[in-house]
């Protein structure tokens, strides 16, 4: 089993983020796995993490379509936040516009995180394939 | 005429031989015609002055002296006349011409008598000159005067006639072929009016020669005749009456065919009024301008155009007296433009301002008019209104924009349906899959109550798409008159329970006269809404309100929608403000369909929304209500 430290999930949807958390309890050794219900909660929460030298999540299920700030604008605040590690954050989302797949390519050349993209339904097997440290 | 100047030169003589010879002499000297008296010896015994002056002889050498002594060749021509004379034949009248000293021709008319004595005994000769030079030469020019009428009758196809003082009437060959009938016609007073067309040619006919005829006064007028083969012809006939001793004693006058001429006349006429029907009646503006730019001709069109009666009210005035400001200046410089430069402009679309303050489109065209010396005398101006042809574009550039809103629209639409049963469905699959390879007991039960959820999550988005499309689709519902004012306070109070609940405050400024074109369902809907909403973002550290009232817009009514609430950074949610399924705010009740439903219905009837906010100072959400449609 995949050891992994931290581990964050992004989402609006309950449904899914029970869905994943199942996958993830199966698949790696991680003793923390935290849940956001929209993107701004999550920056919040890392910028503090990143104030008090703690311990900055190693993989990101981030989903696109939420409230208040979405996926994209939290990638865009992420990727401007003084991080030096590798993060893989693995976009997760039921849309298949073509203006979201853009935005992927988009981050994944400006940044040196690991940015996946993946469409839900969320599959054990795929969620094993990006649940790795970068 | 002869025969009685014989018998006159008869009796004469038989009284000069009963006179004495001295009273004979001085007689005869004195005889009004030419007359000489030779004896058998040719030798002139007796002469009048006229005959001694008419040979430009003198009186003594003259007598005693022969005939060929006198006329010499001439004289020997005479002699067997003379014998036959002397035996009692008379001669027949002779003419004999010859050129006199002068180089004259002179042409006598001569005749010789026997000269009998008492006893009736042949004496000699009696011979009778006359100079009939005067009257030859007449009788020619008579005869060239002739020709010459003849001939300029027939080129100019101008007869000539004569009614005479016994009522009989004469043509010449002019008039005859004129009225197609042959030489030999013999015209009558009673057939000559069947020649003239029956009506009013024929009836001037009969008053214009009784006027001549009782009153003198000559005539010329134009008359329809019909020829003898029933051929119709115009003519001039022209009478003058002749007169003598004061009394008119007959008619004389000229008939000329002028048919070629009325028919090219008829011709050209009715071509001008081609021409002038078919710009009169062409649905666009044609004038003509002179050289100073002002007009000289406008057509029917051009007139009602400018709202005038009559053409007097355009001539002889340039643009400045029509049009005004920017657009005259650009009028008058392309007039000068073709009048100077000769060139013309084609179909230029200019919008001018009238006096009236009324702008008209119009696609122009203006063509240097020139003369015969290629110089330009002014120019052709035609001018085709298309303000309608614009107002149509501009409608259809407006249409073509609306419609691809619309589409864009629809393309967002089914990215917000496709996303949102993706999402369903995606959920649905994951937690099946789940199901099927679980084993504990607990966990089964767990998925199974997720499954319900997200089958009631999935049945709730398919109630708002619906919505939505029946808000999309039911844009011709009946729009009502409805008082604003009321049917706020209305939707208050069903809320009242929830205002009071929250110690928010209402207020209505909303004028009780106001009224809107709107759809009962959905007024009141967009109403609860922004009520709830003002409640649920409201300041909980303040005392909130929220407030309505109206203004007026250009053709709209505008709802403004007050509160004080915490607000919206509209720089980061502008755009999505009124999207489906859009939250901003960290609130339990935000669905995200609430302004989207609004908007739908706002736009669904017309209207627009706007909405103006500062993060912790409130929100103001503008409602359009469309007046006209």
């Amino acid at each position: 089993m995949t050891k992994v430290n931290s581990i964050f999930i992004v989402d609006d949807d309950p449904i899914t983020v029970f869905g994943i958390r199942k996958i993830l309890n199966s698949i790696v050794d991680c003793n923390q796995i935290e849940t956001f219900g929209n993107g701004k909660l999550a920056i919040d929460a890392i910028k503090n993490i990143l104030e008090n030298n703690g311990e900055i999540p190693e993989i990101i299920f981030l989903d696109i379509n939420m409230p208040i700030m979405d996926g994209w604008q939290f990638m865009e605040e992420f990727i401007n936040l003084p991080i030096e590690m590798r993060v893989r954050i693995n976009v997760i989302t039921s849309s298949i516009a073509t203006a979201d797949l853009d935005n992927w390519e988009n981050y994944r050349k400006k940044t040196h995180h690991i940015v996946d993209y993946a469409n839900k339904p969320v599959k054990r097997s795929e969620i094993t394939k990006i649940t790795k440290p970068a | 005429m002869l025969k009685n100047q014989h018998n006159l030169v008869g009796n004469f003589l038989t009284m000069l031989n009963s006179t004495k010879s001295s009273v004979r002499d001085y007689l005869i000297k004195q005889l009004p015609t030419a007359t000489a008296f030779i004896n058998t010896r040719f030798e002139v015994v007796h002469a009048s002055d006229q005959w001694i002056d008419s040979f430009e002889f003198s009186a003594p050498e003259v007598f005693g002296a022969t005939i060929f002594e006198l006329f010499g060749e001439t004289g020997e021509r005479w002699r067997p006349i003379l014998e036959s004379c002397f035996k009692g034949t008379c001669s027949k009248q002779n003419i004999d011409s010859y050129f006199n000293d002068s180089g004259e021709e002179v042409h006598i008319q001569w005749r010789n008598l026997p000269w009998y004595d008492e006893n009736e005994n042949i004496v000699g000769a009696i011979i009778q000159n006359q100079d009939v030079t005067q009257r030859i030469v007449n009788e020619q020019k008579l005869v060239k005067l002739g020709a010459f009428l003849d001939e300029k009758s027939k080129t100019a196809k101008i007869g000539s006639w004569e009614l005479d003082i016994n009522r009989n009437i004469w043509w010449c060959s002019m008039t005859k072929e004129i009225l197609g009938v042959p030489e030999s016609y013999i015209p009558s007073q009673e057939s000559i009016l069947s020649f003239f067309k029956e009506g009013e040619s024929q009836q001037k006919m009969i008053k214009v020669t009784k006027l001549a005829l009782e009153k003198g006064k000559p005539w010329s007028d134009k008359f329809q005749i019909i020829t003898k083969n029933g051929e119709e012809k115009w003519v001039i006939c022209t009478g003058n009456p002749l007169y003598q001793n004061g009394e008119t004693t007959g008619l004389i006058g000229t008939f000329r065919d002028i048919t070629e001429k009325v028919n090219q006349d008829a011709k050209s006429k009715e071509k001008e009024h081609l021409l002038q029907t078919l710009i009169d009646h062409l649905p666009i503006n044609v004038f003509i301008k002179d050289t100073k730019a002002r007009k000289i001709l406008a057509n029917k069109h051009e007139l009602e155009f400018f709202g005038l009666q009559h053409e007097n009210q355009i001539l002889g005035k340039d643009d400045s007296h029509f049009i005004t400001g920017e657009s005259l200046k650009a009028c008058l410089a392309d007039d000068f433009y073709v009048i100077e430069k000769g060139k013309a402009i084609l179909k230029k679309e200019n919008t001018v301002v009238l006096n009236n303050g009324k702008e008209v489109t119009f696609s122009t065209s203006k063509i240097p008019l020139l003369d015969e010396d290629k110089n330009v005398i002014g120019l052709v101006g035609i001018s085709l209104d298309i303000s309608d042809q614009k107002v149509k574009e501009e409608e259809l550039r407006r249409l073509i924009n609306v419609t691809s809103l619309q589409n864009k629209k629809l393309v967002d639409f089914a990215h917000i349906i496709s996303h949102n049963l993706r999402s369903h469905a995606a959920n649905f699959s994951m937690l099946l899959e789940f199901l099927v390879t679980e084993k504990d007991k607990d966990e089964k039960q767990n998925i199974t109550q997720m499954l319900v959820k997200a089958s009631d999550g999935l049945l709730e988005s398919l109630d708002n798409l619906n919505g939505v499309v029946a808000i999309s689709t039911n844009i011709n519902i009946d729009k009502k008159q409805i008082n604003l004012s009321k049917s706020i306070n209305k939707t208050a109070n069903q809320l009242s329970d929830l205002l009071l609940k929250n110690n928010v405050t209402f207020i209505n400024n909303v004028t009780e006269s106001v009224v809107v074109k709107a759809i009962p369902e959905y007024l009141e809907n967009i109403l609860n809404n922004f009520i709830t909403n003002g409640v649920k973002y409201r300041e909980s550290t303040r005392d909130s309100f929220v407030k309505f009232k109206t203004t007026k817009e250009e053709n709209y009514t505008v709802l403004s929608i007050e509160d004080n609430g915490i607000g919206i950074d509209l720089k980061k949610h502008g755009d999505k403000m009124f999207g489906m399924y859009k939250t901003f705010h960290h609130n339990e009740d935000a669905k995200g369909i609430g302004l989207f439903f609004t908007k739908k219905q706002i736009e669904a009837m017309n209207g627009k929304v706007e909405v103006y906010s500062e993060v912790g100072v409130g929100t103001t959400f503008k409602i359009y209500f469309n007046d006209k449609s």
